[in-house]
This record gives structure tokens, sequence and C-alpha cells, in this order.
């Protein structure tokens, strides 16, 4: 009975922590009244120098295109096209960012899996991807919004197929959150 | 079995260091010969290139722009005037690291409220700097738990408000 509980414990604890270590959390930050309707065409500005703390990502041709295609997608879906001759309104650019994280496991006190002699400390590491992208006003050169998600990263960079499913949803759920338009036609 | 005596202690413990994680510590420093009276004078230096160890802040206008208004209030409310040919330059630097803190157990007893805990914590530190010495006349500095603060922008700017106003406080008096 005792091993029995025992494994539940550590099951439960474990779908809990890969769980919590994959819940991806998304936010952004905006210029106060940002009004997007003022804007028709985006283009991609320049990379920045930031390292992404990681050489997996460091020009690596795969995660770049499917970023961009993605938020490509995003901004058609809202109605803005890439300028067909002259400058954008708009100037796109991201930068995707990899570190060392620590996350505590509260699961089996919480339940009472572990008496309390036999309650480790359970602390993992896992790897924190972080993806920005920022939508800055080409005439200004200023940044109007700012948009992010972060997740575990642990197996997603070594598969393509998760990558692209992780970036997707990223992508998605951060242009949710872009302020809607205020059309007045 | 607990002693009511250990309990207590580690329950006072606990709270101790659950405060400890949870509230804002406020520091600074005057360098020795630094002469922050007779001169009201400032403007900003360039802003650093340096990461905050957070991709979410780091060349974040909407962060940047927040400490310098909260700053220019500050220090307009104690009667510096920003100017192109200031006596002092302000910077201030920002960084985020995570951090860890495990309930100390000095007993040798598993307690049921020992519990690690793992946080960011945010460093906002303003710098003023005499043009003429180049040398720093003042420093001053917050230091807390800011979990969950960078994704919440309203927060944020709270946050930024708040830690700005102690910080400034901590300035000489008669400045």
């Amino acid at each position: 009975m005792r091993h029995v509980l025992r494994l539940t414990a550590a099951l439960l604890s474990a779908i809990t922590l890969s769980a919590s270590a994959a819940r991806m959390t998304v936010s952004s930050h905006v210029e106060r009244g940002l009004d997007l309707s003022r804007y028709r065409t985006f283009d991609w500005g320049p990379a920045d120098a930031l390292p992404t703390g990681d050489p997996r990502l460091d020009r690596n041709p795969f995660f770049k295109d499917h970023v961009q295609g993605a938020v490509e997608k995003g901004l058609f879906a809202r109605g803005l096209r890439l300028p067909a001759t002259g400058s954008p309104d708009l100037l796109i650019h991201y930068h995707a960012h990899i570190s060392q994280r620590l996350d505590v496991n509260h699961i089996d006190r919480v339940y009472g899996y572990c008496s309390q002699s036999v309650c480790p400390p359970d602390i993992v590491r896992y790897e924190a991807g972080t993806l920005v992208l920022d939508i800055v006003d080409a005439q200004t050169n200023r940044v109007i919004w700012r948009g992010w998600a972060q997740n575990s990263v642990g197996n997603t960079l070594e598969n393509r197929e998760v990558m692209a499913r992780t970036i997707d949803q990223a992508v998605e759920r951060m242009l949710l959150r872009l302020p809607s338009p205020t059309r007045l036609d | 079995m607990y002693s009511p005596r250990i309990r207590l202690t580690g329950f006072l413990t606990l709270a101790v260091v659950l405060t400890g994680c949870a509230s804002t510590e406020v520091r600074s420093y005057v360098s020795r010969g630094a002469d922050l009276h007779s001169h009201r004078t400032y403007d900003w230096a360039p802003v650093e290139a340096r990461s905050t160890g957070d991709p979410r802040l780091d060349n974040n206008p909407f962060f940047q722009q927040r400490v310098r208004a909260a700053v220019d209030d500050q220090l307009a409310s104690r009667g510096f005037e920003k100017t192109a040919s200031p006596h002092f330059l302000v910077h201030y630097h920002a960084s985020v690291t995570q951090d860890i803190q495990i309930s100390p157990n000095d007993h040798g007893v598993a307690c049921e409220e020992c519990r690690p805990e793992v946080y960011d914590e945010g460093t906002l530190l303003i710098d003023i700097v005499d043009v003429r010495t180049g040398l720093l006349a003042w420093r001053g500095w917050a230091k807390g738990s800011i979990d969950g603060v960078i994704d919440n922008q309203a927060w944020m700017e709270k946050r930024i408000d708040e830690a700005v106003a102690r910080i400034m406080r901590e300035l000489p008096r008669g400045l």
C-alpha cells in the first residue's frame, strides 16, 4: 500500500511538474492610447545584437523562418500587409532568449503524499525560453508594442515539430494581445 | 513531536523570511566629499546597453520611460532642474535575477512550514555622478521580489513609481 502511494505521488508530481513547466505565459506592454488602425504596412527591421543565450538558436534558419512566417500570418490576419513599394509604416523585430531557471514542486506536501519527515525540497532546473516581439513605428522609430511568450523549452530545441507548434502558439497568443483596431469606417 | 516553542520559532522564522522576500529593501550611500548641496542641475546620461538579465526588460522603452519620468518628478520636487550643461549626470540600471529562499530549519527537525520558494528579484539602482570630477556622488537602490510584475504593465508602473520615490527619499536632506 505504501509503495502504491509512493508511486502515485511520484507520478502525480511528475505530471504536475511537466504541466507547470510546460505552461506558457504570454503578456505585453503597449503605448498608451495606441491606435493600430493608423498603420497599414509592416516589414522586418534589422535584428538586434543581443545574445540569445543559446548556440542552438543563434543563426538558426529554421527558427527564424518559422517565427517570421507565424508573425506575418498573424499580422496579415489583422489586415496589415507587406509594402508593395516604398517604406513600411511598421517595423517588426523579435528576440529569442534562453536561460536556466529553477522551479519548486509543492505537490507532495499539498496533497499529503509524504509525511513530514520524508518531504524533501523538490527543486527542478529547467530551460526557460522567451520570445519577444517588438512592433516599431517606422516613422518615429519608437517601440509601440512589445509582446512576449515564455515557456519551458526542454526538448523543444531538438524537435522541429514541437518547435514549430510552440512558436505558432506563442505568436498567436501574443498577437491576440494587440489592442483591437478602433476603425471609424 | 514538536514542542510549542520550536513551533513558534519556526513560525516566526518563516514570517521573517516571507516578509524578507516580499518587501522591498532600499539603501543608498553618499560618496565622501561629494557636494550634493550647492548645485541643482542634472541631465540623463546616455542609456547603457548592459543587459538587465531579463529579455522582457532589455531595450524596453515602456520600462525605461517610466523610470525616467519617475526620477524626473522626484528630482523636480527637490528643486532640481534638467539642463543641457548640468552639474550632475543621472543614470540608472535595472537587473533581474532568480533567487531561492529556503526557510531555515535550525533544529534539524522537518517542519511542514519549511518550504523553498523561488522568485524573481529585481534591483533598480540610481546613480548621480558629478560631471566635473566624473565621480559617483550618490547611489541609491531598491531590491525586492518582482514575481509577476513585468507581466502586468499597470503593476510594473506602480512598482517603478514606488521604488523610485523610496530611493529618492534617501537623498541627503536639504537636497
